[in-house]
């Protein structure tokens, strides 16, 4: 099934060495990381040297290289979240998720990632979970967002 | 059919094919402008800012670096101006500053007239001045080595930290790389770093009498045994 998502990316693409990013866009948007054996794969058909296609995914920030989790947490940290507590923000999912910013958590649950400004500042601190904004949030309304995925609702109801 | 162009240099009337550098018209005609990334028979990228000009026109001088500048009918190009030779000279500090374990980047510092560091020193092993990546890819097709990530990050490696099979096992990176040519005196600690100057006399001399001949030996861009 892989190699046909791949094969449809490449379709009509193949040799044209300035489609390079955007090959690497839909890649990403398949498999959610660009996997280095389809690196290599692209390198070839593109007819791109390997080097040019790790430095340009390595040299974007869209581009990761490393697998993500099912559920993408990004936390804004830009100026005006920062000053509206974004870093309790951050203590929270580190403190319940147990991992650092840009890490996934080993059940490939959640990926949780920091940056910089996602331009809606009047509305911070923002969180952006799989791509819908949620506004002013606090670490409490973070924590009952995970637990919902993480499906232990009310097991837990009188949390420390 | 070969067309000339006739551009002006620190004054004087200098012919040069059409298409070439500025660096390379000057240095043909010898006039000294110091660099480092500038390999003749590859590309250039302009990246260790040493050999910038004043390009004059229209009465407005405009800094750019003279590798990357082709040269054009009429144009007025101040290499050892004033302003230039200070900005120069603090190129050359940054970079003696970041990586002082190299022979060539000393003797750069000490030819741009650099008689004290006022930067803390990184002992840095790269520059990224980009001759192992650029040697690898335009001379051998190798595509072996390459930069990546960006900002202060940016660092030359191997796709996916692993020497491809694409590498052929020239040893060109290492030999065209500054940071190879070891300090006249022994290899710098960290901590003990320090401009070295030991041909500090050679510059003097330079100072003393105008117009002589310090055999930097333009073109070349370091005094090592190498081409470089």
């Amino acid at each position: 099934m892989n190699s046909t998502n791949l094969e449809t990316i490449l379709e009509g693409r193949r040799s044209q060495p300035h489609q390079l990013i955007e090959v690497l866009q839909d890649v990403q948007d398949v498999y959610g990381y660009i996997p280095k054996d389809v690196m290599g794969i692209v390198a070839k058909e593109l007819g791109v040297p390997l080097m040019e296609v790790f430095r340009v995914a390595k040299f974007y920030k869209a581009f990761t290289l490393k697998p993500r989790g099912k559920n993408v947490i990004t936390i804004c940290t830009g100026t005006a979240c920062h000053v509206r507590g974004s870093q309790l923000l951050i203590d929270q999912v580190q403190g319940q998720l147990r991992l650092k910013p840009g890490d996934t958590t080993k059940d490939g649950l959640f990926t949780v990632e920091c940056v910089n400004c996602v331009g809606a500042c009047a509305l911070g601190p923002v969180v952006v979970q799989n791509g819908s904004y949620s506004n002013h949030m606090t670490p409490g309304k973070l924590r009952r967002a995970i637990d919902k995925v993480q499906g232990k609702k009310k097991e837990e109801s009188p949390h420390a | 059919m070969i067309e000339e162009v006739t551009l002006t240099i620190d004054d004087v009337l200098v012919k040069a094919v059409k298409g070439i550098s500025v660096l390379d018209a000057a240095v043909k005609s010898g006039i000294c402008i110091p660099h480092l990334c500038h390999v003749p028979f590859l590309s250039d990228i302009g990246a260790c800012r040493l050999c910038i000009v004043e390009n004059v026109n229209n009465g407005k001088a405009k800094i750019t670096t003279s590798c990357t500048l082709r040269v054009q009918e009429g144009m007025v190009i101040r290499a050892n101006s004033e302003k230039v030779l200070k900005l120069r000279k603090n190129i050359a500090e940054l970079l003696v500053a970041h990586a002082p374990n190299s022979r060539a980047i000393q003797d750069i510092a000490v030819r741009c007239g650099l008689k004290e560091v006022r930067y803390p020193f990184h002992n840095a092993n790269c520059v990224l001045c980009g001759r192992c990546v650029r040697y690898c890819s335009e001379m051998w097709q190798g595509n072996a080595i390459g930069f990546v990530g960006r900002g202060k990050d940016r660092h030359v490696e191997y796709p996916f930290g692993k020497r491809p099979d694409t590498c052929k096992k020239c040893n060109s990176c290492v030999l065209y790389c500054p940071m190879s040519v070891t300090p006249c005196g022994e290899v710098m600690k960290t901590g003990e770093e320090h401009l070295c100057g030991k041909c500090d006399s050679q510059m003097a001399m330079a100072e003393k009498i105008p117009g002589a001949c310090v055999w930097c030996e333009t073109g070349k861009s370091f005094q090592c045994a190498r081409y470089a």
